[in-house]
This record gives C-alpha cells, structure tokens and sequence, in this order.
C-alpha cells in the first residue's frame, strides 16, 4: 500500500508545521497547567499523602486539611480499641502568626504539631527520620528550605509563633504549603504554641491499620459513635482527595483549569483544522482525480484522518520532550510540579481528540473533491 | 453507420450507449441546457474524439458517460451497465473496476513518485502487493518511462506527468479509458506522444477510448471524430475501421 497520507506529511511538511505547532504547544500548555495544579494543590493533600496513617479522625464536615476543629481527646481510646488498628496519634493543627528575626513582618504559617518518635505516622514519607528525631527539642521546628527567605531565617536562629519563641533546628524540602508555611513541631511544642485555650485536644487522630487495604472499611466502622462527642473518619485517600476536590474546586482553580482547557482545545483545533483543510484543499484535485478512478470517498477520509493522526502524534511527541525538559527545569527551581498518569492520558486524549476533531472538519473539505469538476 | 467490418463481425453490444439524454445546469436564476436529447454509442476498441467549439457540452457528455454525472433524463449504460441505477458506491465501484481518466489537469501527488502514483490507485482494487506492481511496472514501461519511475512529479516534464497520469490510468486494465484534453497542456512532440499513447491502447488493449479536445492533431489518430455544438452532435465520422486493427479480433 502507498503510504500517501504519510509521504505527503513527510514531503510537504512545511505545511503540516503549523498544525503539529498548534497541536503541540495546546498539548503542552495543558500538560504543564494540569502539572502545576496538581503540584499546588497536591501540597494541600501532602499531610495525608506525606503520611503513612491509614485513617482520618475529624470533625464532621472538615472540608480540608487546614479547617479541622479540635476533638476530644478521649476518642484515641475508642480508636484502639478497634483490632484492626495497629497504631494511633494525635495530630495538631495551629494557625500562627510568625516574627522573623529579618525584617518580615508577620507570615501566616501552619504549624503541625506530630509525635516526633521514630515511628511516628506524621510526615513519616516527607520527614528524614533526623530531622523528626531533633523536632523533640522543646520549641524547635523545621520548615521548608523554599520558604526561608519568606520567614527571614536561616537554620539555628530563633523566631515566635503566635508570640512563643521557636528556633528553626532543621530545613526540609517537599513541605510546601498553599496560602500559608508549614511549620512542623512536635506535639508538645504544638500545645504551647496553641493561644487558644478552649482548643484542648488534638485537630486529629491518625490511625495506622495493620492491614491497609481495610481503611474504607475501619474507617466507616468508627464513624457514627457520639459518646465521644461529635467526630468522623476518613480513609487516607478520601480524605487527601476531600482536600484536593475543596481547593480546585472551591477555591474557582478548578474551573479555571477546565475553562483553560477548553480554551486551549478550541484554539488548537481551530489551527490545526485550519491546517489541514488547506492541505486538503492543496490535494483537492488529486483526491478528485482518485476519486474518478474509482477510490472510495471513504477512502480519501481515511488518508485525511490518517495525517490528522501523525499531526496529533508528532505534536504529542514534541510537547513531551518539551514538558519533560519543562518539568525539571520546574522541579530544580522548586516550582511544584506533578504529574501522574491520570494526569498525562488526560492530555494525550486532549491531544489527541483536537487531531481528530480537526481531521474531522478537514474530512468535510473533501466534499469539494468532485471529480467532475476536473472536467471543464 | 455501420463500416466494412462490422459485416463480418457478430453483433456486439456497444461500450458506452446513451439513449434521448438532457442535462442543464442552474445557476441562480439563470437555466443552462447543456445536452439536450442526445443520442450515443461508442463501440468497444475504438479511439472517438469529440470535439467542438468550448461550451458545446462535450465535457458534461464525457462526464455523463464516465458515470461522474447523473442525467437530467434519459439513460446511459456503460458496459451493459444502467449508470442511472447506481447510487453512488456502486459508481465508484463500477469506476474502480472499469474505467481510467485523463484530464488536462495532471493531478499528481506531489509527494509521490511516479511508480507510487500509479501504484496507488492499484492498492484499492484489491490486487496483490506484487501485482500491483507487476501492473505498475509494465504501464510505465509502456508509456516509455521505465527510467524515470522513481521521480516526483517537480522532475518531471509536462510530456511526462501526463504519462505518467496515462500509466496510472492504463495500470487499471480499464475497458473504458476517458481523456479530457490530455494534450492541451503540451508543446507538439510530447502533445504527439500522448496520441501516439492513447492510440496504441485502443488498437492493442481493445480499450474503448473516449477522449473530448479541441487539438486538431488528434483528428487523423481517431478511428470515430463526433462534433459537437450546443448540445448535439452535428457531424460523426469514421476515419478507418478500428476492428481490422483490433489484435483482439484478428483471427
């Protein structure tokens, strides 16, 4: 079979460029709008997805991570007295004003007060274990080495939250927060640090299960007791995907994404398709020709179809090789960026459905394929 | 009319038979009959030129008769085939297996040598890869260019685009081979070759041969010149008895 649609992408590909451009730099625009809001907002799941807990204790109707309620102490007990739970901690969330020793003036920062042990759930997958062990200090904390500059410190130097002083004892990487700084401490510090007094008890309870495929399971097993006074429970992962599901989506970023995206969409189909009608149109009297000598209409879509097709493919090829380089460009300059494989078939399927989209309304040129118009 | 042959031979079916047919174009308010009750039939084998002043509808009569275009009224059959019976699949169909085209116009892929063009078409008739280009081969050695078949048509000549486009239509093996002003695009010496071509499929394939010009060259290679004029045909002449050439009917 003569590969016609591929020989003439190959041969007239000065053509082509404008649609693999367009298709490539839409493809790309997604993919590293989808990266960076998944690396935002992600950082607003990183307490539970930088954790190794299995279940979520809470305040019913907690929205996100950082609108918990505190909740009675006592329910820990209950907690453990579940079989399946292998393991239980309190987790500490304080709001604090934080006073540099440079010149900053006040930074809203989130302290996270954890069980600074060694086998503490909190943090266990963000922390080095280091780091964790010197949080035990009184009045230390770690913070990100992004966020330095922000708080006007450097590792050692002393500081205040909320007006108790704290002295900075260790720089992490990977804790950023969304709208705020993540201060980690431990749990003691965390309750000194705390100026309201009525907040007795701890933001949440964390569970480690000693089977972690249960935590749908256990998780609704200890929801509903109120002897404890109001709470509820979450899996890890419903609870991270509350969090995400809140800001994009709440937050108006969500919509913001998806109108971006179908903007991106509309502009690249309209330049691809623009593209490849005008090559279609370039060909129109050899499609008429082939058409005359017999080869279906079907058959000439097919080869319409088929360059839509390699347009959307080399474009995708050129906006991964550029995202990749993109990415880690983003990364070394701690721009938070992820992507996950939902995330990236998302973009080939958008990619992919503009190529087709366009191809589609190139087919239609086609009509103007009559071979009796080659008669004059 | 018949011709000395004809006596001698069985009596055969035309190639190409239209019976009282109309065609009229509309444009806006504005009412064209281009044909208007013509009566038709070309004999397998022959080389008939039609050819006319520009408007006398000789192009909508090769459309008409390539099944390219339905008629207003009356009828066409092409091969014992009613053309005005089949939809649009069965036409492309019955092109695919029946019929080559030549038109003024080359209408080469740019991006494909002139073995691919003539193998392309071949693809779709559902011949073997070898086949195919046994056909493709053999046509471009025919119309004399088994050493230019690996150029792109910006390699080529005028002379040879259109036999290349001669070869992709012969490579078909059609019965039926329609040219639309296939010299009008050329000088002398290659205008002459591009006879010389369209003759020789007549005479030694039994090709029936269609070919509507206005290039006076073509009228003494024709065995059958019909001229036209507004719609009719005003004079049909034989030049010589195309069944006495026919390999095909020498016994």
């Amino acid at each position: 079979m003569v590969a016609l649609a591929r020989k003439t992408l190959i041969y007239e590909w000065r053509r082509f460029l404008p649609a693999m451009l367009a298709v490539g730099f839409a493809g790309l625009l997604q993919l590293l709008q989808i990266a960076l809001v998944l690396g935002i907002f992600g950082s607003t799941s990183l307490y539970i997805t930088g954790s190794s807990a299995d279940v979520w204790v809470g305040y019913p109707g907690t929205q996100s991570v950082g609108s918990g309620r505190t909740i009675s102490a006592d329910v820990e007990s209950h907690v453990l007295m579940d079989p399946a739970v292998q393991r239980v901690e309190p987790y500490i969330w304080v709001d604090g004003d934080w006073r540099g020793a440079g010149e900053t003036g006040g930074v809203s920062v989130f302290v996270s007060g954890i069980d600074p042990s060694a086998n503490g759930l909190m943090f266990s997958k963000a922390l080095p274990a280091g780091l964790r062990a010197r949080l035990a200090e009184p009045d230390a904390v770690v913070v990100d080495r992004s966020v330095l500059d922000q708080l006007g410190v450097t590792i050692g130097q002393t500081a205040t939250i909320n007006g108790h002083p704290v002295r900075v004892v260790g720089i992490s990487s990977g804790l950023r927060a969304l709208g705020g700084v993540n201060v980690l401490c431990s749990l003691d510090t965390a309750r000194r640090l705390n100026d309201d007094p009525a907040d007795s008890g701890p933001t949440y309870l964390v569970a480690k299960l000693r089977d972690s495929s249960q935590a749908n399971a256990v998780a609704a097993r200890l929801r509903g007791d109120t002897a404890f006074g109001p709470y509820t429970t979450w899996s890890a992962k419903d609870f991270a995907r509350r969090s995400v599901l809140y800001w994009l989506f709440d937050t108006g970023a969500g919509a913001g994404v998806l109108f971006l995206a179908g903007i991106v969409f509309l502009v690249g189909a309209v330049i691809t398709s623009q593209t490849l009608i005008a090559a279609v149109n370039g060909s129109v009297r050899e499609y008429a020709t082939l058409n005359a000598l017999g080869v279906g209409v079907a058959a000439l879509r097919r080869v319409v179809l088929e360059q839509a097709f390699w347009v959307g493919a080399l474009g995708l090829l050129g906006a991964s090789a550029l995202g990749i380089v993109l990415m880690m460009l983003a990364r070394s300059q701690d721009v938070p960026v992820v992507l996950n494989v939902p995330a990236a078939l998302a973009c080939i399927i958008l990619v992919m459905g503009l190529a087709a989209v366009s191809g589609l309304a190139a087919m239609r040129s086609l009509r103007r394929a009559d071979p009796a118009t080659l008669l004059r | 009319m018949t011709h000395p042959a004809a006596a001698t031979e069985p009596v055969r079916t035309p190639a190409l038979l239209a019976e009282n047919i109309c065609k009229a174009f509309v444009s806006g308010q504005q009412r064209t009959q281009v044909l208007d009750g013509l009566t038709l039939s070309i004999e397998a084998g022959e080389l008939t030129l039609i050819s006319g002043p520009s408007g006398c509808g000789k192009s909508t009569l090769l459309a008409i008769l390539s099944g390219l275009q339905k008629v207003d009224s009356g009828r066409v059959q092409a091969l014992g085939s009613e053309l005005g019976q089949l939809d649009l699949r069965a036409l492309e169909r019955f092109r695919l297996q029946h019929t080559g085209f030549v038109f003024q116009g080359f209408n080469l892929f740019p991006a494909l040598s002139a073995f691919e063009q003539v193998e392309l078409p071949l693809n779709h008739m559902g011949l073997s890869r070898n086949e195919a280009r046994r056909r493709a081969q053999q046509s471009l050695e025919e119309v004399g260019l088994a050493h230019r078949m690996r150029l792109r048509p910006s390699e080529l000549s005028g002379g040879e685009k259109q036999r290349v486009a001669i070869a992709r239509a012969l490579a078909k093996e059609p019965e039926l081979l329609f040219a639309d002003e296939p010299t009008s695009a050329l000088d002398a010496a290659n205008g002459q070759m591009i006879i010389d071509i369209l003759h020789r499929i007549a005479h030694t394939h039994g090709t029936t041969v269609l070919c509507v010009s206005h290039d006076p060259r073509l009228v003494v290679h024709a065995d059958r010149v019909l001229a036209m004029e507004d719609g009719r045909i005003l004079s049909d002449r034989h030049t010589h008895a195309p069944l006495v050439d026919n390999k095909e009917n020498k016994s």
